[in-house]
């Protein structure tokens, strides 16, 4: 059976700090939601997880762009990458490297669900023969996306997978189980595109994208949900997962 | 009730050829018990590029050895996967009829269009035509096999006139099946005609539930072929052992290995938004009724695992509900010995199928 082969501490090397599991849910209304998925060179891609999560065969990453109208903590964009992986026996997305344009969102999301993110600036800009989104880091262009002639999905068929976060928590390094509910209300779907990826920036150095799986865009309420669950980041999820909620 | 074996043929890490090897020849030596045994059918999957899970790419060969080895049982495609960029349907009529030939009048015939995202990817396939492609195969391949001659104009494949060669020994032709893996997939069959060939497990309720609404709608059908196919088959996982305790630990442990290798596949609903994959296609029963990730599972309702005693009223729940067939799972990467899995056919057929013989 397939484990990821990254060693958890290195993986840690930028990991937010969870302050507690105690976290209340927090509704999102009218996010944006571009999702772009690529199949991956299989070489180094399993280096990218850590032993308490199996590899997808093949390889896939997803990006995903949001643009978040409202929230506690004011307007914001919001970009991620993440390995598609599975934890025990369900289907996840292990986010490698964020970006985020509010510091005071930046701050909330690591400390309430453990996602790592650097300030920059994400954006998703909509037009009707293609949705445009990318991300700069320091003025440099880290992704560059686009979703060509959308066109209107059923919004039951919009998909998102889970995510699992490695973050410092007060039990220790943990894969932070955060399952976030999309209530969509309208959905596309197109045809993917993979400009630019710097994966360096990403944290996913040596991934290589190799070809389009599959492009969507949504806008949904979105609620970021308590914690249930965490897992130890070095062994499966049979063995190393601990409830949170109770 | 009649039982079948079923083969996913799952190879453990690290692969080799001779593991492969390994893998098939058991295989083999439990089609040939179970064909001494009683067993109705042998069925084998169709898989592609599935690493561990299913190494079974060829079934055609596979089950034209089982059927040059055997005598009685019959040989089932569990299914061949209507796909014209994984399977030309010319190709996929010939090859049916060829072991229909070799056989002596045994094959049965499943049709799938594949759930995960590495076989449709892997040959290009539009994930929103597999539902188009595999309605047009069921109901060109048995004009296939009756005409003499056969032209077709269609969606997915065209051809000018030729004879398609050779035509099956059974007459119209071979019984046709559906591979059931997401809910409401039983009334595609049931509305062709088609046998429903439970391929993912489910509790008795929606068992019940969903061979009662097969059966309705059937007598409704326009079919497919020329001959409607009414049976309603379901899978399971044996492991049968005098001690019900020894059973249940060795038998989890097969069934959990199943149940990862089976969650670990990329399944299309998770990485392409589309109304033609609506769920992930699952297959395994889930480990535990209750509790959360991480607890201890114990072997789940309607699963055949156990002692003699345990399976029967397990069989006899499954009958009593309207189920036809159950066809077993054996193995998964080979966590049980093959003398294991031998031992299990043989106290199976000698405890539980007298039970039920008719």
């Amino acid at each position: 059976m397939l484990v990821g082969t990254g060693d958890p501490e290195t993986l840690a090397r930028h990991a937010a700090e969870l302050t507690g599991f105690a976290t209340s849910p927090e509704k999102l209304l009218g996010v944006e939601t571009l999702q772009i998925a690529f199949e991956a060179e299989r070489g180094g891609a399993d280096d990218l997880l850590p032993p308490g999560l199996h590899p997808t065969r093949p390889p896939v990453v997803t990006w995903l762009v949001q643009r978040v109208p409202e929230s506690p903590w004011g307007p914001f964009a919001l970009a991620q990458c993440r390995i598609e992986c599975r934890s025990g026996l369900r289907p996840r997305g292990f986010l490698r490297g964020g970006v985020i344009d509010n510091e005071a969102a930046r701050d909330a999301l690591a400390a309430r669900w453990g996602y790592a993110l650097a300030l920059g600036a994400p954006r998703l800009v909509r037009s009707y023969d293609e949705i445009r989104a990318g991300a700069t880091l320091g003025g440099t262009t880290v992704l560059e996306l686009a979703l060509r002639d959308p066109m209107p999905l059923r919004n039951a068929d919009a998909y998102y997978v889970a995510s699992v976060h490695l973050a410092h928590t007060p039990r220790g390094l943990r894969l932070v189980q955060v399952d976030p509910e999309f209530d969509v209300a309208r959905a596309e779907r197109g045809r993917p595109l993979a400009l630019h990826f710097d994966a360096d920036a990403w944290r996913c150095a040596g991934l290589r994208p190799s070809a389009p799986v599959s492009g969507s865009f949504s806008i949904a309420d979105v609620t970021l949900p308590a914690l249930r669950y965490v897992c130890r980041p070095e062994v499966p999820a049979f063995l190393g997962t601990e409830r949170v909620d109770a | 009730m009649k039982f079948g074996i079923f083969f996913e043929l799952s190879v453990p890490r690290p692969f080799s050829p001779e593991r492969e090897r390994e893998v098939i020849t058991n295989a083999l030596e439990q089609a040939r018990l179970a064909d001494e045994l009683g067993f109705e059918c042998a069925w084998v999957v169709e898989h592609h590029f599935l690493e561990e899970y299913s190494h079974s790419s060829a079934p055609e060969l596979f089950l034209t050895a089982v059927a040059m080895q055997t005598q009685r049982i019959r040989v089932g495609h569990g299914a061949v996967v209507c796909v014209p960029e994984i399977n030309h349907p010319i190709r996929v009529a010939e090859r049916a009829a060829f072991l229909d030939l070799l056989s002596g009048g045994r094959l049965e015939f499943g049709t799938a269009r594949s759930s995960t995202w590495t076989e449709i990817g892997g040959f290009e396939a539009d994930p929103d035509d597999t539902k188009k492609d595999w309605d047009e195969y069921v109901r060109v391949l048995p004009q296939m096999w009756m005409q003499e001659t056969f032209a077709h104009r269609g969606r997915c494949f065209s051809m000018p006139e030729r004879a398609i060669l050779p035509k099956p020994l059974q007459k119209p032709h071979p019984p046709m099946w559906v591979t059931v893996t997401s809910p409401g997939t039983e009334l595609d069959a049931a509305d062709r005609g088609l046998g429903c060939l439970g391929v993912a497990t489910a509790s008795y309720a929606e068992q019940e539930r969903r061979t009662r609404e097969y059966h309705r709608r059937i007598q409704l059908c326009e079919p497919a072929g020329a001959v409607v196919n009414d049976r309603v088959a379901i899978l399971n996982f044996m492991y049968c052992h005098e001690d019900a305790k020894r059973a249940a630990e060795d038998g989890l442990r097969f069934l959990g290995t199943f149940g990862l290798l089976n969650a670990h596949l990329l399944f299309t609903r998770e990485v392409y938004p589309t109304s033609a994959y609506q769920s992930l296609a699952n297959l395994a029963p889930s480990p535990s009724a209750k509790g959360g990730p991480g607890d201890r599972p114990g072997v789940p309702d309607g699963i055949c695992i156990g002692d003699p005693r345990g399976i029967i009223s397990a069989a006899k729940r499954w009958e009593s509900i309207g189920v036809d067939q159950i066809n077993m799972l054996l193995n998964a990467s080979e966590v049980l010995s093959q003398d294991q899995v031998l031992a299990s056919l043989r106290l199976f057929a000698k405890e539980v199928m007298p039970v039920f013989a008719c």
